[in-house]
Formats: C-alpha cells, structure tokens, sequence
C-alpha cells in the first residue's frame, strides 16, 4: 500500500515525468522544470459520462488529458462548430487560466479518463517566482489557442481526436 | 481574509461555536500547539527562500534541507546561548521586578501628589487612596506564587519548543504533497471549491503570519530608536517585548505600555517628563500601527467587526486562558473561512446535482458488472 506522503523514501519519478513530457504544454520543459510543475498539478479520474465543469460555473483552472476522451459542448444555440474532443495530451479549460469568467461549455468524460487540474492561483504563483518555467508554458498555450481559434474561424471544431 | 458582508445569524453562530471548540481543544494538547503554531509561521517565512533556491536549480528537498538546516542551527545555538544566560540570572529577576515596580509606584505617588496639589477635592477620593503602594509585599507574593512556575514552565516547555524546527522541515518538505493527498480525497463534483477554499486559507494564513513577522519587527524599530533617543535602558529588548505583547489585540499593547512607563520610571525618577514622553512614544507608533503598518503588512486581513473582536477575546480568554486571548482572532478567521466556503459548497444546488449524477453513474456501472 502506497504511504499518504512520503517523508524519507523517494522512489524514482522516471515515469511520470515522461507521462508530463508527453503533454504539449510542457513540451518545452526540462525534467527539473517538469518536477516543479507536477507539484502543482491535481490528479482527477472520471467515469464514462462524469461532469468535469459545466456552462457558467466559475473557471478556476485547466484540465490536461492523461488518457481517455473528453467531449466539450457549447451550450449555446448555434454553436455546434465549438464542439470539441480532448485526447491524450491536449488540454482544456484554458480561457479560465486567465480570468475568473463563467465557464462556456459543459464538458464531461466520453469514456473513463484521468485528467490533471492546473489551479490558476497556483500557476500565477509559478509565474512569478519562475519567469522561464511560465514563459514556455504560456507561449504554448498561446500556439495552441491560435491553433483553435484559426479551426473555428474555418468553421472547424476547435479540437478533434484523430 | 475577505470577508463577504452578508454571513447570516446561524453562519456567525457556527463560527463562534467552531472557534471555542478548536480553542478548547487546543488548551488540551498546548504543547503541541504552540511549536506547531510557530512551524506555521516559520514555514509561511521560509517558504519564499526554499522557493528562491529551487528557483536558481537546487532540487526541491536540498533547497528544503538547507533553509532547515540553517534554521535548526539558529535553534540550537539560542538554545546554547540563552538557557545559561536565563538560569544565571534568574536569581536576579525577583529584586529587578521589584525595583522596577517600586519605579513605577513611586511614578504613580509623584503624579497623585502632583494632583492633589493641584485638586485638592482629589486627595480624599478613593482614587488616590485606593493607590497600591507596598511594593515588598506585592512582589513577594508574585515572587512565591508565580515566579518559580514561570521558571518551571520555561524549562517544561524547552523541548516541545524544540519541535518547532522539526514541523518546520515537514510543512516545506512534504506540505504540498500532503495538500495534494487532502484534496485528492475530495469527490470531484467538489474539486474546484475545495481548492479554492484550500487557497484562501493558505493566502489568508500567509498574510497573516508573514504581516505579522514584519509588524513585529516595524514595531520594535520605531519603539527601540525613540526609547533608544529617550535613553531609556535596553531601548531594542523594551521594544521587542512590546511589540511581541501587541500579537494579543488590545490588552497587550495596553501591557507593552505599562511595562515601558515601568522601565522609564525608573531609570529617570526625578524626570517624569521623560516618561510621559514614553507614553506618547507608544500612542505614536501605536497610531502609526493602526493606519500605516497594519495595512501594509497583515492588510486588516481578519475583517471581523470590533465589537465581535472584543467580545470574542472575553471569550477566547474564558474557554482558554491566555491561550485564548492570543488565538481567538486568528483561529476565527480561518473558521470563518472554511464555514464561508462549506456553506457556499453545501448550498450550491449544481454541485449537488453534479454529485448525484456521478453517483448514479457509478451505482449504474457496479450493476453492470455485478452478478
């Protein structure tokens, strides 16, 4: 049985910084810059069907997938093209990094799925104490949210499992 | 602490309640309490260092053995230093309360003569005559019934104080895990709000205990450099005892003050201007405390209105002593946070939904796979 926290035996963390590599938000950072991050990350399993957020609760952070699938959907009429799917990797929820704005879609697991939960308090925090470490986290999401935005803006779905 | 204006009757009720029972419980289990408390500080203090240290590329844990190391040292050199130096003169400190006590009293008899001169209808007031004035009895009495259980309370208390080192270490080293593990317990309809109800007592806490730190030291600064101007003796200790009393709301800087027209008094008998000069020294930096320091450091964290303050310091003092006095006000503002945020979660009508929904969720799947 795994101890609640581990005060004199550090194991090896091999695995799950390679599990953070995969993520293309950090894909820039080097394992040192990984460990600090993964202090600030939040481990979350869902069921199949499980609300992660809805339309209009108040965005406190962003979900990064780990594996499974996430659905997110507009709720509002017409927007059927901001519809989007969330796989291995990619992250959702971003907009709610920035500001405490109400949330604009209901985003729930399409199948069993373990996501981790960047807290935007906690990220601030980095960023001020770590200016390399936010820089190449931001300029990530910055590439991935004009990604999205050119897909809707060809009346795409921002985001698509293959 | 922010505190939103509209917390109902029954809300206000189940803080009260909350912050007696923690106190209550806390009086039990004070040696504990104490360096724990003072682990909270440190940690809060440190912090930024172990973060600066991980920050130029020292791993997590040697950046946490360091700052700790540094500061386990500190301790033990104190402990070296001070214990002999306390228990030499510890002989000495009945005749120098005495003597300045007797300082005091005689400040006090010039000052009612000096009255009565002037109002003569004064003299034959109980005010006057009800004056203490013998000195011997009064610290002999103090001598006998307290002194030798301070002294003996100050060695049983040395080695839980030299706990508080040890609980600083684990809050850096495995704080944010045990925080993780905490929340990692929460349902996930509850996820958001519990982190940030985690935030806002760590923030809040933070605020407090850093604002603190840095009154603590504004205070001792200016009170140590007009005492110091004064010439008053030991300006820099004075100052510290004072600003430390000041940690208790209202009746300790009421005591910080007395000590100081005490110490005053005596070095400059035939001089009273020199202490009145003290006193308006500490209404000063007092008055500097309320609208200067106080908003730049602890930034009126705990909003509780004045009257419930005072009133919960009776309190605070009835269920728990001297203990009660000093933690009321913080305890209650952490209570009230974390009642604040519950009710908001308890009440919320979506997350409740959420919950369910999950709930049935999993029922649906067990059945699934059931026989």
């Amino acid at each position: 049985m795994k101890a609640p926290f581990n005060l004199f035996n550090h194991t090896s963390d091999l695995p799950r910084i390679n599990e953070l590599r995969a993520i293309s938000l950090f894909k820039g950072l080097n394992p040192r810059e990984l460990r600090e991050i993964d202090e600030l990350l939040h481990e979350r399993t869902y069921q199949k069907g499980e609300i992660i957020f809805d339309a209009g609760d108040v965005g406190l952070g962003l979900y990064i997938v780990v594996s499974g699938r996430i659905q997110a959907k507009s709720s509002r009429a017409g927007a059927d093209n901001l519809s989007a799917e969330f796989c291995c990797g990619e992250f959702f929820g971003e907009i709610s990094l920035f500001d405490d704005s109400q949330r604009t879609s209901r985003v729930i697991a399409a199948e069993p799925s373990r996501v981790l939960a960047l807290f935007r308090t906690e990220f601030f925090s980095l960023l001020e104490r770590n200016h390399s470490i936010g820089t190449k986290i931001l300029l990530e999401l910055s590439r991935t949210v004009c990604h999205r935005l050119r897909r809707v803006l060809m009346g795409e779905s921002p985001a698509s499992c293959p | 602490m922010t505190r939103r204006p509209d917390l109902g009757a029954v809300t206000w009720l189940v803080i009260i309640l909350g912050t007696c029972l923690i106190l209550f419980v806390f009086q039990k289990v004070l040696w504990l309490v104490v360096p724990a408390l003072l682990a909270l500080a440190l940690y809060y203090c440190l912090r930024p260092s172990v973060r600066g240290l991980v920050g130029i590329g020292l791993s997590h844990r040697t950046a946490t053995r360091a700052v700790a190391g540094i500061l386990f040292l500190v301790t033990v050199l104190l402990v070296i230093f001070l214990l002999p130096v306390a228990t030499a003169r510890a002989a000495g400190w009945k005749a120098m309360m005495a003597h300045y006590v007797q300082g005091g009293l005689d400040f006090l008899v010039k000052n009612e003569e000096m009255l009565a001169q002037k109002i003569p209808s004064l003299r034959e007031s109980s005010i006057l005559r009800g004056a203490p004035r013998d000195v011997d009895m009064i610290t002999q009495q103090f001598g006998e019934k307290y002194l030798g259980t301070l002294l003996w309370q100050m060695v049983h208390w040395l080695p839980s104080l030299l706990l508080t080192p040890y609980l600083t270490y684990f809050m850096l080293q495995e704080g944010n895990r045990f925080k993780k593990h905490l929340i990692c317990s929460v349902l996930n309809a509850f996820f958001e709000k519990t982190l940030l109800l985690f935030d806002r007592i760590d923030t809040s806490l933070q605020n407090f205990f850093v604002g603190l730190i840095k009154l603590t030291f504004l205070d001792t600064v200016c009170l140590a450099l007009g005492l110091w101007i004064f010439g008053v003796s030991s300006p820099l200790l004075l100052g510290l005892v004072a600003a430390v009393l000041a940690w208790i709301p209202y009746i300790g800087s009421a005591a910080g003050c007395v000590l100081v027209v005490l110490v005053a008094a005596t070095d400059f008998p035939s001089q009273p201007s020199i202490t009145y000069s003290c006193i308006f020294l500490f209404l000063a930096v007092r008055i500097l405390d309320d609208f200067f320091f106080l908003p730049l450091t602890i930034g009126r964290s705990l909003q509780i209105h004045p009257v419930l303050s005072v009133l919960m310091l009776f309190l605070g003092a009835a269920v728990a002593g001297p203990t009660g006095l000093v933690l009321v006000l913080p305890v209650m503002g952490v209570v009230a946070v974390v009642t604040e945020t519950m009710g908001q979660i308890i009440a919320d009508e979506r997350l409740k939904t959420r919950f369910r929904q999950a709930q049935q969720l999993r029922t649906a799947e067990v059945k699934l796979l059931g026989p």
